[in-house]
């Protein structure tokens, strides 16, 4: 392999010295072959279901002629301006208040020699373990202005109704800290990643702590923050349970609930749905294009180069206590309050306030109706499974995507990184139809067993191991790869032994999202599965349905202390194969 | 080549699909099929009766030794264990909501593909798959024991599900109990009472009802205005039922009569009905049923499996506290007035209820500001 090959700026297609025989040159290098499989994978899982949202969309579902109805019905509608300021202002608000909260949290943990770390790395993750409609309703009990704990508290003091968490405020407040784990892992990494010598001569330069944050620390950090408020953005546009639950109360209706109404009919309109999600897939692409424009001189963000880099936390001296408080306090408020509501609630016959005869009511029941629920062991093994595969599989094939995207001058690349985006927008019913549709008229007996699942997980997970990778790559500098290949690295060698190390706290990250979420995955499970392959987010959906809250509430604790468990140990190993971190 | 390298397989990937015609279409080109021995068997055992159905059932079933449901019940456990311990027959259980039922079941018969036997599941999902021709006629003295409303032309209810206001015990004092839900449009009720986002059937079901008794529509519409500006819309009849118990608000709307007499059974603050109290009337009921697949693979397993429905299932049905839909001793509706959900309505004009509704609950919010 020629040095030119692994060149960014050189096109790819250089002759090289020697002009090999004809029949060669129709033999892929095994560079090639890597790239070309993973290519086709990325685009093969996206194409799918992107194909049959467009084809739903544009055809009439009884003629199968052209139509643009469903366009008419999803953006045309009497409330529309009000729902579209609420869709913006929910979304709008919930990404910035995610985005301050992972991005402190994150920089408190990597960067600072701030108290109460491990503690608080593993409460960083809880919102993310916890379903989202439990999340939403320990918040109902806690902040409701008619039976919110909270407010019941705080009443003598600061009179009635402190909080009330029917509001957009509220929606937000539960949406942006359910999603700020995104957040937290995207930082975390990139912070990991940073050379703080820059930060070191803008000090010794005669800068203050505040001008280096705005003027070095935070320009870094552009591809993350990027990525992360894409991601939530459209995540918290296309969220269901938080509007359902929190703005419907009130007649808080954002536009992309109308998905739910959409789809809950026969017969669907697929039309209308369809209509929405690429309304959702136009705005992500034009985050990216944004994204894209703004990381032009993409050297600027390699901060991990030849030199030595390694992170030193700084001192945080008198502010020590202080932060340490406000972590403390961060945690009382956003993890710790609804997760006692939830163990709490776990040891009810029923939901009630606290009271004496609540106390005196409690007991294990809930956790002994868990150990003898039928299918429990099968569906705790399967998710696991899945989980485990899912992020394994994603962050693997991901880590060579994003080189493409990032490194190689292959056309088309943009392209790849835009189609991995689509599986974002595509409603979790579409995505299980689409491919359930394919895997019923294919000759390998894939339907029915749990590799669907599996394809279906991987489809889903696609767009965050996208954008935790390429954030990643982002930051290393090519002169790392140039000088390997200089010294004579296959481009595999280099891939392997340079790159995949240092992407490491990036594809950790990935890797816990991935792995934690995909427990809680349902719409397109639930059409997928089937007997003897039951899922962990199955049996919760049908403990819910069967009006079992408080069984609901004690096997979300189980699995937060399962997944707090699991992703300790996962983020143990991840940092043994990645650099070493102090 | 590498420059093209991304292009070509996403150009025939993209042919590829799009020979394959779109998934959503709701008209399958394939006409309904039936598998000759399953019609076989179901023709042979709908003629008998008695002991010598079930024995000769249960000896065809053991040879088949298995069978798939697909069903969006979740108390259906008790049914299905109470059958295996019964008759030693596996039985493979899918279970989802019953939009995941329905759309399973066409994606699967449209491809050829025989995964279920049996489908136990609303009525509303029933009534689309045997539109689209996919069920066997089932008969016998069981299905003629069914509610004369149970027995539909294409599948067979082997449960109705009740809709009933219900209120908190502790909050709404005995003598403000409500009995009509047109009592719920008073403004005293402002902000005490709950809607559900989705209960369309029930809905459409009263909406009827007051037309029936006289009212124009315009007078309907306005009072279901009239109850959704003092209502709180929630989402999901679990979480209705956990914030009505917790006193987020003192009454429910659609409430499923089931899950709140096993609320009161548990000691919450729940109730439908009272010794003192009878329930709101009219109820809503709509059927919950089951029908033979015309392509199962395991067509006397399912038929043993129906006839247990209709039989002993009954009795596990009660115990969920939900009404059979064979009467039994003690019928929990008996002597109340019901009124049924209009099922061709549902099913063909299904639209028009999901926006009148959609509309209704959104503007109970634009008079309330």
């Amino acid at each position: 392999m020629s040095v030119a090959t692994t060149t960014p700026e050189q096109a790819p297609s250089v002759a090289p010295d020697a002009t090999p025989p004809v029949w060669r040159r129709f033999i892929p290098t095994p560079k090639a072959l890597i790239l070309g499989v993973v290519a086709l994978i990325v685009a093969y899982l996206a194409i799918v279901p992107l194909w049959f949202l467009i084809q739903g969309t544009f055809l009439d579902q009884n003629t199968n002629a052209f139509t643009l109805g469903g366009f008419t019905r999803a953006y045309t509608d009497d409330n529309a301006i009000e729902m579209m300021r609420n869709s913006v202002w929910f979304a709008v608000g919930s990404a910035l208040l995610s985005l301050v909260v992972g991005t402190a949290l994150a920089f408190l943990n990597v960067r600072t020699d701030v108290p109460f770390k491990g503690l608080f790395f593993a409460g960083s993750i809880v919102p993310l373990v916890i379903p989202g409609i439990l999340y939403s309703v320990a918040w109902i009990f806690l902040a409701s202005p008619d039976i919110g704990l909270l407010n019941y508290v705080l009443q003598p003091i600061f009179g009635k109704d402190v909080f009330d968490i029917y509001t957009v405020w509220g929606m937000i407040w539960v949406e942006g800290l359910h999603l700020s784990p995104i957040t937290f892992l995207f930082m975390v990494a990139a912070f990991r990643a940073q050379d703080p010598s820059l930060e070191e001569s803008a000090l010794m330069s005669g800068a203050s702590r505040w001008t280096v944050i705005r003027r070095i620390t935070v320009p870094l950090l552009r591809p993350a923050i990027a990525a992360s408020v894409l991601i939530m953005t459209v995540r918290s546009l296309e969220s269901f349970e938080v509007p359902a639950l929190l703005g419907l109360q009130n007649g808080i209706y954002v536009f992309t609930s109308k998905i739910y109404f959409m789809l809950r009919s026969y017969p669907q309109d697929f039309n209308g749905a369809g209509a929405l999600a690429l309304g959702l897939f136009a705005i992500a692409a034009l985050g990216m294009l944004v994204e894209h424009l703004m990381s032009r001189g993409a050297k600027a963000y390699q901060t991990v180069t030849g030199k030595g880099f390694r992170p030193r936390p700084i001192e945080l001296g008198k502010w020590r206590p202080l932060a340490g408080a406000g972590i403390i306090g961060y945690f009382v408020f956003t993890v710790l309050l609804p997760l006692l509501l939830l163990v709490y609630t776990s040891l009810l016959p029923y939901y009630q306030k606290p009271s004496a005869a609540a106390f005196k009511s409690m007991s294990f029941d809930n956790y002994s109706t868990l150990l003898h629920m039928s299918k429990a062991t099968t569906a705790l093994k399967n998710s696991l499974f899945l989980g485990f595969a899912a992020a394994t599989l994603v962050m693997i094939i991901m880590a060579i995507a994003a080189w493409i995207v990032v490194r190689s001058g292959i056309r088309g690349r943009k392209i790849l990184d835009l189609l991995s985006f689509a599986p974002l927008v595509i409603p979790g019913l579409v995505l299980g139809l689409s491919l359930q549709f394919v895997y019923l008229r294919v000759p390998i007996a894939i339907y029915g067993t749990i590799w669907i699942l599996l394809i279906a997980y991987c489809t889903r997970y696609l767009p965050y191991g996208m954008r935790y990778a390429v954030t990643s790559m982002q930051q290393i500098s090519s002169e790392l790869e140039e000088s390997a290949a200089v010294s004579g690295a296959t481009w595999w060698q280099i891939f392997r032994r340079v790159l995949l190390p240092l992407l490491m706290p990036g594809l950790m990250a990935g890797w816990i999202y991935i792995f934690v979420v995909s427990f809680r995955e349902l719409s397109s499970s639930i059409l997928l599965y089937s007997s003897g392959n039951e899922l962990l987010s199955i049996l919760i959906w049908e403990q819910f349905e069967n009006g079992k809250f408080t069984v609901l509430a004690a096997l979300g604790v189980v699995m937060i202390a399962v997944l707090m468990v699991l992703v300790s140990i996962a983020y143990k190993l991840g940092a043994k194969v990645g650099l070493q971190q102090d | 080549m590498k420059k093209k390298a991304l292009i070509i397989p996403v150009a025939l990937l993209t042919a590829i699909l799009s020979a394959c015609g779109s998934p959503t279409a709701t008209s399958g080109d394939s006409k309904p099929k039936v598998d000759s021995h399953a019609k076989e068997i179901f023709d042979k055992y709908n003629g008998m009766t008695g002991t010598e159905r079930t024995d000769a059932l249960l000896k065809a079933a053991k040879d088949e030794g298995e069978l798939s449901l697909y069903t969006s019940n979740t108390d259906m456990d008790a049914i299905v264990d109470g059958f295996t311990d019964k008759y030693d027959i596996d039985v493979n259980v899918y279970r989802g909501n019953s939009e995941s039922v329905l759309q399973r079941i066409l994606q699967e018969s449209k491809a050829g593909f025989a995964g279920a036997d049996l489908i136990e599941t609303n009525s509303g999902e029933l009534n689309v798959i045997g539109q689209e021709g996919l069920f066997y006629p089932y008969k016998g003295e069981y299905r003629d024991a069914v509610r004369p409303e149970g027995q539909k032309d294409t599948w067979t209810a082997d449960r109705f599900n009740v809709f009933t206001i219900a209120y908190n015990t502790d909050l709404v004092k005995p003598a403000d109990r409500p009995t009509s839900l047109e009592q719920l449009a008073d403004p005293k009720w402002k902000g005490k009472i709950s809607m559900e986002v989705g209960d369309i059937d029930w809905f459409s079901a009263m909406f009827n009802y007051y037309v029936e008794q006289g009212k124009t529509e315009q007078e309907v519409t306005d009072m279901f205005k009239a109850i959704a500006s003092n209502a709180k819309v929630v989402k999901g009849h679990t979480v209705q039922a956990e914030l009505l118990s917790a006193g987020e608000f003192a009454v429910g709307t659609s409430m499923y009569t089931h899950s709140v007499q096993e609320g009161t059974e548990e000691g919450r603050p729940i109730a439908w009905r009272t010794a003192a109290n009878p329930p709101a009337q009219p109820l809503v009921i709509r059927p919950n049923g089951a029908g033979l697949l015309a392509t199962a693979k395991h067509p006397a397993a399912a038929m043993l499996f129906m006839d247990y429905l209709l039989t002993d299932g009954q009795k596990d049905i009660a115990d969920a506290y939900r009404v059979g839909s064979v009467p039994g001793a003690n019928d929990p509706i008996a002597g109340l007035k019901t009124i049924e959900v209009d099922e061709d309505e549902m099913l063909n004009n299904a639209k028009k209820w999901d926006d009148l509704y959609a509309k209704i609950l959104a503007g109970g919010e634009v008079t309330e500001q």
